[in-house]
Order: C-alpha cells, then sequence, then structure tokens
C-alpha cells in the first residue's frame, strides 16, 4: 500500500475514502428538528411522555470510573401479552447486582401491564420478574405450549427464564430448565430448529469477560479512559438449548456446531435463509465474524459466514456487527439481512443472492452514508404505513461516553433512522417521523408492537441509562390493514417461521414470522399485513412451519382489525 | 543548524515534499565519494576525521569539510564513520556543497539504515534543498505555473483550500491542457466535502483530468471509487480497469476492480484481477477474502477454503478491524 501512496500524489488509500463521509449523521439531529417544526404535516410518530403511559421507569446503567463493557451496551425492551387479554404489555430490562457492580439502591426490571386506554400499570412485584443480575435482554415465547408467553431474561453472569403461571404471576424455572448460560448473555431468540414443534432457545454469548478481566482503555490521565472496544477481549461460543418437552432443556451448542463460532455476539434472528423449511441462524458479532448459521437438518448448523459474504466487510475484516434483523424486503421470496455496525463501518443491508451467499447492497441505497458516523443497536424491518412494503427502523447511540472527546466528528447520543422501502428503494424519512427522530438518545434495545391495537405497528426503544421511549405510530391510519395472530398446533404454538402471503386486489405480499432480530429485544408476536388504500383483503395463505408444513388459505377475512388464526382449524377467531 | 535560516519555509516545502511523494535522488547503492581516496596511512585518516568532527562542533566548517571528505574513505570504525558523515552533511549544506551533502547522506543511510538522527537529518536536508528549489523558481519563473503550482501545493498543504483552489483555477485558465491541475482540484472538493458534501465537483474534476491526462491512473481510481460508492458497479469496473491497465503495479485498482465485479455478481471476470492482486499484496486479507468468494461461487469450493484460510491468517496478523476511528484507538 506504502508504495502505492508515494506513486499516486494525493491518492487517497481506500480506508481514507470509507472515512470520507458523503452525508452527515451528526448534524441530522438539528436539521431534522427544523424540517419537523416547519413541516405542517402530522409527525409519523408521536413519543407517548411518562406522565400519559405511566412508564416512570429507567434504565441504570451504573456507569462507573473502571468503564466496565456491560454498563455501556445495556438493556433491551419487550412488547408481550403476558396476561393473554390482546393488548401488549411491556417489559424493560434493568441492571442489578453483579461481580463488578453492587448498585447503591435495589434495581429491577419492569413489567408494565397495558390498561388498554393508553396507560400502563407497573406489575412487576406482583408478577415476580425483578431479574436477579446484571441484565441484558429479553426474549419472550410460550415454550412449554401452554398457550401463555414466558420471559428469558439475559444477564451478566447468569440469565433468568421466568415461566408464565397464568395468574399474572411467574416462577424463575431456571434451574429446572438448565438455561442458566453462566457468562455474559446478550440478545437471545426461541426458534424450533429441529422442527419438533417445539420452541428451542439460543442465546448470544458476548466475550470472555469479568471483574478481573476487565481491561483498561485509554490513557492514566482525567478523562483519558474510555470504554473498551471488543477487540480487546476474547469471542466465546453461544448457547443453543435444545427443548424436550417437559420443561427441561439441554445444551447442544457442542454436538450442534454452534460452539464450533467463536464471536462476540450482540445480537440475532432466526430466519429460513435459505427456503429449505429449517430455520437458520443470523448473529451480529462484534470486531469478530458475524455467524451464519446454516440448519442442515439432523440437529447441525454450519457456519457459512465467510462464503455467504456476510462475516466480513468487504476488505475481509470483521467488523462490529449489533443489531441485526432478517426480511424479504424485495418481495423476491427470498429472506435478507441486516446488521447495524459502529461508526465508520456503516451498517450493511445483505440481499439474498438465492445461492447461499449475499451481497452488501447498503451502498446502493442512503443506508450506508447515512449511518456512516453512526452506531447502531435495536432495529428493525416493518411497515410503518401499512402500505404494504417493507420499511426499516433503527436506535442509534455510540457505545463509549467519551467518544466525541476522542473524536469530535462522533457523538455518543444519536437520533434514530427510519428508512421507507418502495419496490427495493429506499429513502430517508427520519425527518418526517416526527421530533423523537430527532432527538439524540443512547439508544440501545427497539421492540415493535401495536400497544393501542389500532393496526398502525409502535416502536418500543430502551435507552441506556435513561428512560425508554414509547413512540406511538400516527403514519399508518390512512391506510387499511388485517392484523394476524398465528397459533401453531403441529408446528411450534407462536408459528415461528410462518409464511405469509395475502392478496388484497392488485396487492401481493408474502411475509415470514423470523424469530427474534433487533438487539436485546422481544416483539409483538402479530403480524400486520398493510392493504394500503384497499379496502378488502381477498385472501391470506399461511404456510405453518414443519413440522405442520402445511398450507391453508383463509378467505372471507375482516379488514382494519386483529384475528386469529389457528393451525389445522378451517376460519378465523 | 540546517533549516535554521528557512523557519518559515521549512514547514511547508515538508509537508508539499511529502504529499508529493518526494523521494530524492539516485538510490544509495549508485552513490560513492566524490572525493578521491587520500595518500594518508589509516591511523592519519582517524586522526584528520576526529580533528574535523571537533571543527564542526565549534562551528568549523570551512577547515573541516576537506579533513573529514579526505579522511573518510579510510576511516572503519563505525562510530567514527557515523560521526563524520552527519558532520559532512551538516557542513556540505552550510557551506552550499549539495551535491557533497547528498551524496554522504546517501552513504550514510546506506551504513545506517533506519538510523533516527541520519532520518532527521535526511528530512532537513531534502526540506533545505526543496526550499532553496522553490526560491530558485520564484526567483527566475515567478509567473510560470510551476511556480504558481507550487505556491498552490503549498497553500494545501497549510490547510488553505480556497487560497490553493483560485491559483489553480488561474492556471486552467491560462493553459487548461496543463496535467496534474484538475486533480489537484478534485483533491480539493473531496477534502472540502468531507462528512457532509457531495462528490459531484470532485467527480467533475477528475473527469477532467483523465480528458487532460488520460494516463493518469491515479484519476481513474478515485473515479472507480467514487462509482463504486455509489453502487455504479460497471462504471467503476470500468474506471478500475482503466487504472490497471495504465499501471500494473497499482495493486489497489485490482483489488478495487475485484471487489466490483463480485459485488456485481461477475465471480468468474473477478478472478483474475484478484488472483494477480493476492501475489502483489499477499498480507492483505482483503484479496484473499474476494478471492475466496470468487472461487466459493464459481464452484471451487477447495479454492475458497485455501483462500479463507489465507485471510484468517492474514487478518491475524493484521489484528485490525476497519474501525480506523470507531470505538477510539485502543493503547
Amino acid at each position: 500500500m506504502s508504495r502505492t501512496m508515494s506513486r499516486y500524489p494525493g491518492f487517497l488509500s481506500r480506508r481514507q475514502f470509507l472515512g470520507a463521509a458523503t452525508a452527515s449523521a451528526i448534524g441530522l439531529g438539528s436539521s431534522r428538528f427544523a424540517q419537523a417544526l416547519a413541516s405542517s404535516a402530522q409527525p409519523y410518530f408521536e413519543a407517548i411522555a411518562a406522565e400519559r403511559s405511566g412508564i416512570a421507569w429507567s434504565h441504570t446503567a451504573g456507569l462507573s470510573p473502571q468503564m466496565y463493557l456491560p454498563e455501556t451496551v445495556g438493556a433491551g425492551c419487550a412488547f408481550l401479552d403476558y396476561d393473554n387479554d390482546g393488548w401488549m404489555d411491556i417489559y424493560l430490562v434493568n441492571s442489578g447486582p453483579c461481580d463488578f457492580y453492587q448498585p447503591a439502591v435495589p434495581l429491577r426490571n419492569a413489567l408494565y401491564r397495558n390498561n388498554r386506554d393508553g396507560t400502563f400499570t407497573d406489575v412487576t412485584a406482583k408478577a415476580g420478574v425483578p431479574g436477579n443480575a446484571y441484565g441484558m435482554g429479553v426474549a419472550v415465547a410460550d415454550y412449554d405450549r401452554d398457550g401463555l408467553p414466558d420471559l428469558f431474561v439475559s444477564q451478566y453472569p447468569n440469565s433468568i427464564l421466568y415461566h408464565n403461571n397464568g395468574d399474572g404471576t411467574f416462577t424463575d424455572v431456571t434451574a429446572k430448565a438448565g438455561v442458566g448460560a453462566p457468562g455474559w448473555g446478550t440478545s437471545a431468540v426461541w426458534f424450533d430448529y429441529d422442527n419438533d414443534g417445539l420452541l428451542d432457545l439460543f442465546v448470544c454469548r458476548f466475550a470472555d469477560f469479568d471483574k478481573e478481566k476487565n481491561v483498561w482503555c485509554g490513557g492514566h490521565g482525567p478523562g483519558e479512559r474510555y470504554y473498551c472496544k471488543p477487540n480487546v477481549y476474547q469471542p466465546m461460543p453461544s448457547w443453543l438449548f435444545h427443548n424436550k418437552g417437559n420443561g427441561t432443556f439441554t445444551d447442544v451448542s457442542r454436538e450442534s456446531g454452534i460452539a464450533a463460532s467463536l464471536a462476540k455476539a450482540w445480537g440475532v434472528v432466526a430466519a429460513d435463509l435459505n427456503n429449505d423449511g429449517w430455520m437458520d441462524l443470523f448473529v451480529g458479532s462484534d470486531t469478530a465474524p458475524n455467524p451464519l448459521f446454516i440448519n442442515q437438518g439432523k440437529g447441525r448448523f454450519v457456519d457459512n459466514g465467510l462464503l455467504a459474504g456476510v462475516a466480513y466487510n468487504p476488505f475481509g475484516v470483521a467488523r462490529s456487527g449489533m443489531g441485526v434483523d432478517a426480511a424479504d424486503y424485495d418481495e423476491d421470496g427470498w429472506i435478507d439481512l441486516f446488521v447495524a455496525n459502529v461508526d465508520h463501518e456503516m451498517y450493511s443491508l445483505y440481499h439474498n443472492n438465492h445461492n447461499g451467499g449475499f451481497d452488501d447492497v447498503s451502498l446502493r441505497t442512503p443506508i450506508a452514508n447515512i449511518t456512516r458516523l453512526m452506531s447502531g443497536w435495536g432495529l428493525k424491518f416493518f411497515d410503518y404505513n401499512n402500505d404494504g412494503d417493507l420499511d426499516l427502523v433503527i436506535a442509534n447511540g455510540h457505545p463509549d461516553l467519551e467518544i466525541q472527546a476522542h473524536h469530535p466528528e462522533l457523538r455518543y447520543l444519536q437520533p434514530m433512522l427510519l428508512f421507507a422501502q418502495n419496490q427495493g428503494k429506499w429513502t430517508d424519512v427520519s425527518a418526517q417521523a416526527g421530533p423523537a427522530f430527532a432527538q439524540p438518545i443512547a439508544g440501545r434495545g427497539l421492540a415493535l408492537g401495536d400497544f393501542d391495537n389500532d393496526g398502525a405497528v409502535d416502536v418500543l426503544v430502551s435507552t441506556n441509562n435513561g428512560a425508554p421511549l414509547l413512540l406511538k405510530n400516527r403514519a399508518a391510519h390512512e391506510n387499511h390493514w388485517l392484523g394476524l395472530r398465528l397459533v401453531g398446533a403441529k408446528s411450534n404454538i407462536d408459528a415461528i417461521g410462518a409464511k405469509v402471503t395475502w392478496q388484497s386486489g392488485d396487492l401481493t405480499r408474502h411475509r415470514s414470522k423470523v424469530g427474534g432480530g433487533s438487539y436485546l429485544s422481544s416483539h409483538d408476536p402479530r403480524m400486520v399485513l398493510g392493504l394500503g388504500p384497499r379496502k378488502q383483503i381477498d385472501w391470506v395463505e399461511v404456510e405453518w412451519p414443519q413440522p405442520g408444513g402445511g398450507k391453508e388459505r383463509f378467505t372471507g377475512l375482516p379488514v382494519d382489525r386483529y384475528i386469529t388464526l389457528i393451525e389445522g382449524s378451517p376460519g378465523w377467531k | 543548524m540546517i533549516g535554521s535560516r528557512s523557519g518559515k519555509w521549512l514547514f511547508p516545502i515538508v509537508c508539499v515534499a511529502l504529499a508529493n511523494g518526494f523521494s530524492g535522488p539516485a538510490p544509495a547503492q549508485t552513490v560513492r565519494a566524490r572525493t578521491s581516496p587520500a595518500r594518508t596511512s589509516p591511523a592519519e585518516s582517524v586522526a584528520s576525521v576526529q580533528h574535523g568532527v571537533q571543527l564542526v562542533e565549534t562551528g568549523r566548517c570551512k577547515e573541516a569539510l576537506p579533513l573529514l571528505e579526505r579522511g573518510l574513505p579510510l576511516v572503519t570504525e563505525k562510530t567514527l564513520r557515523y560521526q563524520a558523515e552527519i558532520a559532512i552533511v551538516r557542513c556540505a549544506m552550510a557551506l552550499d556543497q549539495e551535491q557533497t551533502a547528498a551524496d554522504t547522506l546517501f552513504l550514510l543511510e546506506r551504513e545506517s539504515p533506519g538510523n533516527p538522527e541520519a532520518l532527521y537529518v535526511e528530512t532537513h536536508l531534502f526540506s533545505e534543498m526543496g526550499m532553496r528549489a522553490a526560491q530558485e523558481l520564484q526567483a527566475k519563473a515567478p509567473g510560470s505555473y510551476q511556480a504558481r503550482r507550487l505556491q498552490a501545493e503549498g497553500l494545501e498543504s497549510q490547510g488553505k483550500n480556497d487560497e490553493a483552489a483560485a491559483i489553480y483555477r488561474e492556471i486552467l485558465k491560462e493553459n487548461p491542457k496543463i496535467p496534474g491541475i484538475h486533480y489537484r482540484l478534485g483533491q480539493i472538493d473531496l477534502a472540502l466535502a468531507g462528512d457532509s458534501g457531495t462528490m459531484d465537483a470532485a467527480k467533475q474534476e477528475f473527469e477532467e483530468e483523465v480528458a487532460v491526462d488520460p494516463t493518469n491512473a491515479s484519476a481513474e481510481f478515485i473515479l472507480g471509487e467514487l462509482a463504486r460508492r455509489k453502487g455504479d458497479w460497471d462504471e467503476a469496473i470500468r474506471h478500475f480497469s482503466r487504472a490497471a491497465e495504465l499501471d500494473a503495479g497499482f495493486s489497489e485498482a485490482y483489488l478495487a476492480l475485484g471487489m466490483s465485479l463480485t459485488a456485481s455478481g461477475k465471480y468468474a471476470a473477478a478472478k483474475p484481477p484478484l488472483e494477480h492482486y493476492v501475489k502483489l499484496e499477499p498480507d492483505d486479507p482483503a484479496g484473499h477474502y474476494q478471492l475466496a468468494l470468487a472461487y466459493s461461487h464459481t464452484g471451487d469450493q477447495a479454492g475458497a477454503q485455501r483462500e479463507m484460510a489465507l485471510q484468517a491468517q492474514a487478518a491475524a496478523r493484521n489484528k485490525s478491524t476497519d474501525t480506523t476511528q470507531g470505538h477510539a484507538v485502543q493503547q
């Protein structure tokens, strides 16, 4: 390289080129404020203040002079209907006691029951789901098929499984279930990897870390220390727990091939990426290759991330993968991937090539340049305006509180992003999304859910060392929709992996129900099918995941409401 | 000593010299001392050189330089040779004997490779030589485009891009066909665009540069890179191909060409430039990674695995991520 540099005066090396941004991420917040104020149109999202929602809880990171890395990366959030009343409740994860942190006052996670009027009531104490260590994330699913969503809370140094008792309370069944996952657990996902109709559990593990292994990064003078980039820590294998169907699980990380790939795993999404009927896993890994676990059947996975083109950047170097998601955004029948990275790396939109490989097409969209100086965590594909096309929302924030002191072009607090998509063309619509998208935050977790059942999918964002943001969607009200709650009978009860196709006049769309996605967070299990201005839906076809695997077509369906479709049962409820 | 009388010129000239890849005269191997071997014994030579070094320390260069030049060829003791060579360089520059200074400097570089003091002296020497050449250019041809270009480059190195650009544009107004000027303007546009601006102006300048100088491989490369960043693969491939054609040793052009071909799904076509690149730059994980992708997509799984292994080895050696600034640099 040096030879080339000297031969070509003034030549910019490729890395210099990559560092020369073409869009300003930093100035985005203030310009969006101006645009939001100048616009007479109603913003797409409205932040619901704590005084209105009743969500007074706030995350405490326990930031310390020792700058333990977990302090700056948490925590997650979830939409779930824990009491099965048809209204989305909210769960928020907090820090807690561990070897490097003893809170001055007791900290706890929070479960908020939806009062069905836009407000929430804190029911954590009654429910018994406070967490018991340094909390990271949450994954919700009905692992025991009793019709009630259960809670897996990832933590450092041990995670918890809360079983839903059906009476508004939960029981910590971690020991019995055998899913304690000793280590630093981060994102987790429920999915049925062996197609036996039971939901198994994958838990991301971040680096080999404890108090004694904490590394000092930066200088030793005042203000010179900073939170380490994770390349100073060693990667670790993640966990895969097989659901035995009796309330217990077996750690199959090793025999499944999962443990063969070491990573510093932050985010995970489960989806059938090669359309072979087996759920695969894509993992966002920080300063280590992103694993792409392709399910071989028979309980085995092979990490094909390298040859699939998703493990590294185009220069063969690992980026800082964090939040991830999967969806077929361009309706070609193959699920695509997204991973957020840190500043100067750009986020990656991986288009599925239908042959096991993926191309990072973010450079062909505004996404690459807009995210050049940003660091992304929670994110999710969703149709924010119910026009039938998948869009994308991303929560951002730099992991190092002092980053601006070291790099004036960067900010610790960063605004959220909203990208609209139409026929594969992406547009940044953050400025139209409202003041909430102009506000710089330390965004971390992000969950989707329709908390007011109006068919417009809302957004919940957790922030590091701050209050969560509840963003009410006001963008979808001019369009029609149908909400689906899918219930598997032979297949897993949450129908994770189901493929739904719908027809409404000239609009045909399909969508897969992926497991997980985002960062440390869990989502409303229902699907909302956008119809645009069309006032009726001709039919909905559901291809249930294995072992059911059947296709069922439903007709005579209503619109602008939620219905339940049960595998093998004609009609809808 | 050297440069003390030219402080205000030194740094701009150093910057310009470095920015332009100023590499100095012929390699050290071809340099020989200008003076004939002295007809003195080795012992006398040593004494003469020691005396010369002492004279230099007291600033008596005129007396010292002949002693040093005569005695040096017969001195074998390493430390004394080093001291003598440094002394000769300094005195020669002070006495405007630039050829002696340069010849001795290359001798010094060959005999004390990587020596910090030698490199420091070398930096000053070339700064001084650059400064003198610049003064001479200014004195003898003040209105020439070369003099104005040098002035603009100095301004650029000080971050005065607007002033530099104005001079470049004046030069072009008088003679639009001068090679390299649009290139400089393109570089300024890139710098001005920074993190928030459009690259359109820069692109136009590089296109004009290529029109003026179709052999400018660097301009072709940057045009390719601008296209690659937009995902305009066909245009990127065209420019990178041209850059590689213009200079077979331009390794990054081959990598960028291969990357653009793989990104556009032309895996078979990507193999030759990437195979060439990994020969030129075997320690860069990027080439092995891209070649593995190309092999994998054309059915050569063994080749893909081999390149992946090489990629892993290279990445482990580099121990880096692409985040040159992200999370801040670790200590």
